[in-house]
């Protein structure tokens, strides 16, 4: 006599497999956001009581006014001239400090702007990276004379 | 004449690679996954240098309307109500994890005054490193 047995299925169920994969697609598509995670270094010096003392006359003083226009050592200038004055005075002293103080006023991405233009010295024919400063409001009315 | 019986065959979508693609995705999407700590809306200023900033960096943004938000890198960011608060927990960073790196966002057209006080709170905080986040300047940027 033939039995009719039910033989069990010896296959792993993986139909559900590809639903549950594209399940997880979908919440890291959707939790995935694309944004700006990159920037410009900003190395803070330390926080120091006693700062060596720099004379006036021994550094560069940028001053950039609420509108956005830039006074280089008491002179009005563009973006794009402050390299060509710089380049003299850091060949015959490259470690001269060039002080960037934004009034308060001044939007921040004016003080960016200044900030990336100097930091590419070294692309604009310097032979070192420029000695940048940019003295907080309390540093200024604790050591600035 | 004996005719052969025609094989039916049973029409079906071969899916036996699919899961596969799908775990491939899977392992692409949690690798390059970054879950944003803080998600200020804010229009950056533009930089011609940009370097990318390490993951998991803490978080000090500042909105169009001076309102100051920090993130330890971890947990969402949170409204502070003055940047001596941003001191606090930047110090208390710093104290577990003294190579930590801050991030300031910041809106461009916010005052100079306002990113001063963060930047100033974050040096008495001993932070060494800080990112000023940026957008990409191109050409056409001026």
């Amino acid at each position: 006599m033939k039995l009719d047995r039910d033989r069990p299925d010896d296959e792993i169920p993986t139909s559900s497999m590809a639903d549950i994969a594209f399940l997880l697609i979908v919440f890291f598509m959707i939790t995935t956001t694309f944004t700006a995670t990159r920037g410009l270094d900003f190395a803070l010096p330390e926080d120091d009581d006693d700062p060596p003392v720099v004379e006036k006359e021994e550094s560069v003083l940028i001053e950039i006014l609420p509108s956005g226009e830039l006074i280089v050592d008491q002179d009005p200038m563009q973006l794009h001239e402050i390299i060509p004055y710089l380049k003299p005075k850091l060949e015959r002293n490259p470690k001269k400090p060039v002080i960037i103080r934004p009034d308060t006023a001044t939007p921040y991405k004016y003080m960016v702007q200044v900030y990336d233009e100097l930091r590419q010295g070294e692309d604009h024919g310097l032979a070192e990276p420029i000695n940048i400063s940019v003295p907080t409001q309390r540093e200024i009315q604790s050591f600035w004379y | 004449m004996k005719l052969k019986a025609t094989i039916e065959h049973k029409p079906n979508i071969p899916t036996a690679s699919m899961a596969d693609i799908a775990f491939l995705l899977i392992i692409f999407f949690m690798l390059t996954i970054t879950f944003e700590v803080d998600k200020t809306q804010v229009v950056l200023p533009k930089t011609t240098l940009r370097y990318e900033i390490p993951k998991q960096s803490a978080y000090v943004s500042i909105d169009p309307n001076g309102r100051i938000r920090v993130s330890d890198g971890n947990e969402q960011s949170a409204l502070v109500s003055a940047a001596d608060e941003v001191l606090s927990m930047a110090a208390g960073v710093i104290a577990m994890d003294p190579q930590k790196v801050f991030v300031v966002k910041s809106d461009g057209e916010v005052s100079w005054e306002k990113v001063d006080e963060v930047i100033d709170a974050l040096k008495r905080a001993k932070v060494r490193d800080v990112y000023l986040l940026s957008d990409q300047r191109t050409v056409t940027d001026g």
